[in-house]
């Protein structure tokens, strides 16, 4: 009888007044282990397969990445130049800057679950390396979920397709705005799409930034089907992930957008005061090209 | 067989109840790889319906609300969810014990499958998994697997009791 009534408040406690963390967090600790040994059979069979590639299939996956890379690294140099347009665009309206340099952490996804009941992954970065409830964590195609549990040495994230996660998003062609819920299976779908909106089969879904919690301009998912029911004032679209929330094997922690925005004021605000410092470098800084042209003249 | 079982207290094979327990953890960790292992069904309940069904110096009502929060955990659900539906199929085996461990280990199966489908059920109203019709075939057919699995585990139970015990001595 005891336990019964346990059970039960443990359950109201955890689900209205969300004060079981650290319990679950104690939990999720002691479940580290187990989930590291149901790994292992995995691994071994990747460190087995991997044996068996070739070496010309080595070299030419090298080729492919140092292909990718340099690629990469063209378009960062036009973003940067895009980076920069931006902010000068946005000191001429006087808005402030939205396009921050977030910090970014790189984990490793140690575990994941594909289940029905829930889909997350666990990732090798904890509370000791900074990682907090609510940071978005994004592979190289989108955004895959946010951390929802922290212990000291991992963390757990919801991916996006887990019917428990909801996220702002807004078509990237139209500017609408929209909530993206999880659906199981790989799926998503878009709610609160008046009828008489237009989307399209294909149209990209990016985080909005609405609700603070997930940074804006993030690609989300994919339009992949819209469906227009006479008797529902919105439209049924579903939608499939852009992030590969089953293959990849390394992922970005981004910073909290708040904390960012946080720092950011607080560096904003220590740079007004030395204002008239940065205005003396400045010319300093233009005239040294100069300088060095001289000596080289 | 079963009559050596009477002789037998939880005392003497703590470690391997531990042991089977901590097993068990790790196959349910398993099973959350694939969708496609729906069928499977969850090996802390089925080890904890063993041992509780089978030694009767103890209630394991502990045992099950711990496990039932380890499940939790693992599964990402509401603290206390699983440990409520482990408690009541618990306690729903300590009522029928006695007549449970006269059965031989293919009817302990279809008891057991019974279990699993009020698990199932459960498990349904607390959680709504979304199923496909895939997905919903192994979902109901998991508490019928029980009844292939339950017999070889439960054989291998015995054996490692009888193991256990006599390394004890």
């Amino acid at each position: 009888m005891v336990a019964f009534i346990l059970a039960v408040t443990v359950m109201a406690a955890d689900h209205y007044g969300h004060i079981m963390g650290s319990v679950r967090g104690a939990l999720l600790t002691a479940l580290n282990p187990i989930e590291r040994i149901a790994t292992y059979p995995q691994h071994l069979y990747q460190s087995m397969a991997s044996e068996y590639s070739t070496r010309n299939k080595l070299l030419l996956e090298n080729q492919q990445l140092n292909t990718e890379l340099l690629l990469l690294k063209a378009k960062q140099q036009q973003l940067a130049n895009l980076q920069m347009e931006v902010h000068r665009l946005e000191a001429l309206l006087g808005t402030t800057g939205k396009m921050n340099d977030q910090s970014v952490q790189i984990a490793n996804i140690s575990f994941y679950s594909n289940n029905p009941l829930a889909q997350f992954v666990t990732l090798n970065k904890g509370q000791k390396d900074g990682v907090e409830n609510q940071q978005t964590v994004i592979d190289a195609n989108g955004i895959m979920g946010q951390i929802v549990q922290t212990t000291p040495s991992s963390s757990r994230a919801l991916l996006i397709t887990d019917p428990d996660h909801q996220i702002p998003v807004r078509i990237q062609r139209t500017a609408q705005r929209g909530i993206l819920t999880g659906k199981g299976h790989d799926l998503m779908q878009l709610n609160f799409i008046p009828y008489n909106s237009e989307v399209k089969v294909g149209d990209i879904l990016e985080s909005s930034g609405l609700g603070g919690v997930f940074p804006q301009g993030y690609p989300v998912a994919r339009v992949s089907k819209v469906e227009a029911r006479r008797e529902n004032p919105y439209l049924t679209i579903s939608a499939l992930p852009i992030a590969q929330l089953h293959q990849t094997h390394k992922v970005l922690i981004l910073g909290k957008p708040e904390k960012e925005e946080e720092e950011n004021t607080a560096a904003s605000n220590e740079s007004q005061n030395q204002q008239p410092i940065q205005e003396v470098q400045q010319p300093a800084k233009v005239n040294q090209p100069k300088e060095q042209d001289e000596s080289n003249d | 067989m079963t009559s050596k079982f009477i002789y037998i207290r939880t005392a003497q094979i703590r470690g391997l109840i531990l042991l089977t327990f901590f097993l068990a953890l790790i196959a349910d960790s398993m099973n959350l790889y694939g969708e496609t292992l729906l069928f499977l069904p969850p090996f802390t309940l089925l080890i904890l319906l063993y041992w509780s069904g089978h030694f009767l110096d103890r209630t394991y009502i502990t045992s099950a609300f711990i496990l039932g929060l380890m499940c939790d955990g693992l599964y990402q659900t509401t603290l206390g969810s699983h440990a409520l539906i482990y408690v009541s199929l618990t306690f729903m085996m300590l009522r029928q014990r006695g007549r449970f461990k006269g059965y031989t280990a293919l009817q302990q199966g279809f008891f057991i499958s019974f279990y699993l489908l009020v698990y199932q059920v459960i498990s349904f109203i607390f959680f709504s998994p979304v199923l496909n019709q895939n997905d919903a075939i192994s979902y109901w057919l998991m508490p019928l697997s029980a009844i292939i699995i339950w017999p070889i585990l439960a054989f291998l139970l015995r054996q490692g009791t009888f193991q256990a015990t006599e390394s004890s001595e």
